[in-house]
């Protein structure tokens, strides 16, 4: 939700609670000046029925719609006005209404009379109800012109931070290009953009630093183990080793190997977090994945797999081609090498998925590590550690979603494109 | 057959003369762009490795330079870049092979071997050695004249073994040359040794002679005196 809606609605919520008060406060105003007003009217009708009785008195009681007077007999004490609620027949409604009532006894002349007037009441729920119809078409109004107001202020108010978040969308780390942020008449803005300036220009510079080095690294680091491995060779020709120094020296190749291993697939991962591979075309994954199948035919083969495919023709995938080939090697590499002689391989792939399902022994590391860098299964094999290491990075800077699971002495690598 | 080396690393440099030196190599060495256009100008060589990483200027531009003047020499790019672009580059600007760094020294040789072979002996697509006999052409391999079955595989490994006789080859150097980037799928040294195996039997069974040594169970050596 976007934050001006999120205000609006906070404000509509808080008007909301501020109207029932209203109600409320507006309710017993009017109620309180209509009983006044009621008050007054029959106070006014009492001194014109004293006015009449004091013109012409009465002996027998009268009674008309409204106003009853009976005259007392002896002596009375006054009374001062009196007024209540009570129900009367009304006659041309025909049928019992509340009304208000006043009550008083007066001397007039002298003679006591008992006077008693009535008045229809206004009921308090056709205040209620006026009240209600006229705050609600209000709260309406309100709605419909804040919202109005949020939509437009918020285009105007937000358009200069709208800019920046569309340069930050836009940023390529890798660019070489300066990111200009609009200036803005709102400070806060231009705070935002001062920051954020001064962090493209940290993340730029951190970012060319740490490229140069992986290049390096890995370059400096592959000519002395060239060198090393060089001279293992030369060392092997001698004519006067015996076997425990050509085993010696074969095993230092082994691990010379290794190394050059590692340091070939850790600049390969930083290239890949680097976003070094990005060039994006539509490939066809299905022939790329029978391909590599070919491939590998014969290491299958030497172990005595069976592969079983399930490969829909003609899936296209947007994505670089080499990380694919990487992707796809690493996968049937995994589940080659993690396999049994006469094992098993399943190849899944459709428009959704493509799914690598091998027999195995059973992992005794967590599930949850294994697409960590270096970690094996099997700390004493021949492997470096980093093949599944790739696969996750691949798959995350392509948003493809990465699964494992083990079922019936079977693993299972998923990815869900 | 005389080669060039413009390598930067002096080290490197010295390790590939010296192993080169006993399969009839002579090479001279330069290490850096200047010495290497100077040497291109002086003499005349039919093979050429080239280190594309050089101090003052790029391989690829030595690379042009050769295929203008000189059309038939051989070159072999090593670059510690495993930068595909740098291969690709490399190969369309018209060199014979590309090798990434490390390599194994055999695998250099038997690479060089095959482009002097492209290269400067037309028409002669066969190695002999005693009673065995490769047809590089065919990839098919005779023995005593008689045409033995040989698998793509152990074709591989005959030449590879011919092609660096009476050295130490590791299961190591084997592996990664039958199989490159693909021999960390499976336990490649084991497939190494059934491959031996099997080539050693249909080599006897042919009436060849078993030349291939077995070195302490870690390597083989294909021994001309056996």
């Amino acid at each position: 939700m976007k934050l001006i809606y999120k205000i609006t609605l906070f404000y509509l919520t808080i008007s909301f609670v501020v109207f029932l008060f209203g109600y409320l406060i507006t309710y017993q105003v009017i109620k309180r000046e209509i009983d006044l007003e009621q008050q007054r009217f029959l106070k006014d009708r009492l001194a014109s029925a004293l006015r009449m009785i004091e013109r012409r008195p009465l002996t027998r009681p009268f009674e008309r719609e409204k106003i009853s007077i009976i005259p007392l007999e002896g002596e009375v004490p006054e009374t001062g006005l009196l007024y209540s609620d009570t129900l009367v027949m009304h006659q041309s409604l025909e049928r019992i209404e509340p009304h208000i009532k006043l009550d008083v006894v007066r001397k007039v002349g002298d003679r006591y009379y008992k006077i008693s007037m009535y008045d229809l009441i206004i009921e308090e729920d056709d205040i209620e109800d006026g009240i209600q119809e006229s705050l609600i078409k209000m709260y309406l109004i309100l709605i419909g012109v804040v919202l109005l107001l949020a939509a437009i202020s918020s285009y105007w108010l937000l358009k200069p931070f709208n800019l920046t978040l569309e340069k930050i969308k836009n940023f390529n780390l890798k660019g070489e290009e300066h990111t200009r942020f609009v200036k803005s008449s709102t400070s806060e803005f231009n705070k935002l953009n001062i920051f954020l300036n001064e962090m493209i220009r940290k993340m730029k510079k951190d970012y060319f630093a740490l490229k140069e080095f992986t290049e390096n690294a890995s370059h400096e680091m592959q000519t002395p183990i060239a060198i090393a491995r060089g001279k293992l060779e030369l060392l092997l020709e001698s004519d006067n080793l015996s076997d425990k120094q050509t085993m010696l020296v074969i095993s230092a190749q082994d691990s010379i190997r290794r190394m050059s291993k590692i340091g070939s697939a850790l600049s390969l991962l930083a290239k890949i977090e680097n976003r070094e591979f990005e060039q994006i075309e539509s490939l066809n994954f299905s022939e790329l994945v029978e391909k590599l199948l070919f491939d590998f035919k014969e290491l299958i083969d030497l172990k005595e797999i069976t592969v079983e495919e399930d490969i829909i023709k003609d899936v296209f995938i947007q994505m670089d081609s080499t990380l694919a080939a990487i992707l796809v090697t690493n996968l049937l590499q995994n589940a080659i090498r993690h396999n049994k002689y006469q094992g098993e391989i399943f190849v899944f792939l459709d428009k959704q998925k493509l799914s690598i399902t091998n027999t195995g022994d059973p992992l005794t590391l967590d599930p949850a590590q294994m697409f960590d860098r270096f970690k094996k299964n099997d700390q004493s094999r021949e492997s470096v550690g980093l093949g599944l290491a790739i696969v996750k990075k691949i798959c995350d800077i392509n948003n493809f979603l990465l699964d494992y699971n083990f079922k019936n002495e079977k693993h299972c690598l998923t990815i869900r494109f | 057959m005389k080669l060039l080396i413009i390598e930067d690393q002096a080290e490197l440099a010295a390790n590939i003369d010296q192993y080169l030196k006993k399969e009839g190599f002579v090479s001279e060495m330069a290490a850096n762009y200047r010495e290497a256009v100077n040497k291109l100008g002086g003499y005349n060589y039919d093979l050429l490795l080239l280190d594309l990483m050089l101090p003052d200027g790029n391989g690829l531009d030595i690379l042009k330079h050769v295929r203008s003047h000189f059309p038939s020499m051989g070159v072999l790019i090593i670059s510690a870049k495993n930068a595909l672009e740098d291969k690709v580059k490399g190969l369309e600007l018209g060199a014979d092979d590309y090798l990434p760094k490390p390599f194994h020294l055999s695998e250099l040789n038997a690479r060089l071997k095959s482009i002097y072979r492209r290269r400067n002996l037309q028409g002669e697509q066969v190695i002999k050695f005693n009673e065995i006999e490769l047809n590089t052409d065919m990839m098919e391999a005779t023995i005593n004249g008689q045409h033995v079955e040989l698998t793509k595989k152990e074709y591989e490994l005959l030449l590879y073994m011919l092609l660096n006789r009476n050295r130490v080859l590791s299961k190591q150097s084997i592996a990664e040359h039958l199989w490159g980037d693909y021999m960390d799928a499976a336990d490649s040294f084991d497939f190494v040794y059934q491959h031996i195996k099997n080539l050693r039997k249909k080599i006897v069974k042919a009436g060849g002679s078993d030349y291939i040594q077995n070195m302490y169970g870690s390597g083989y050596k294909f021994n001309e005196k056996r």
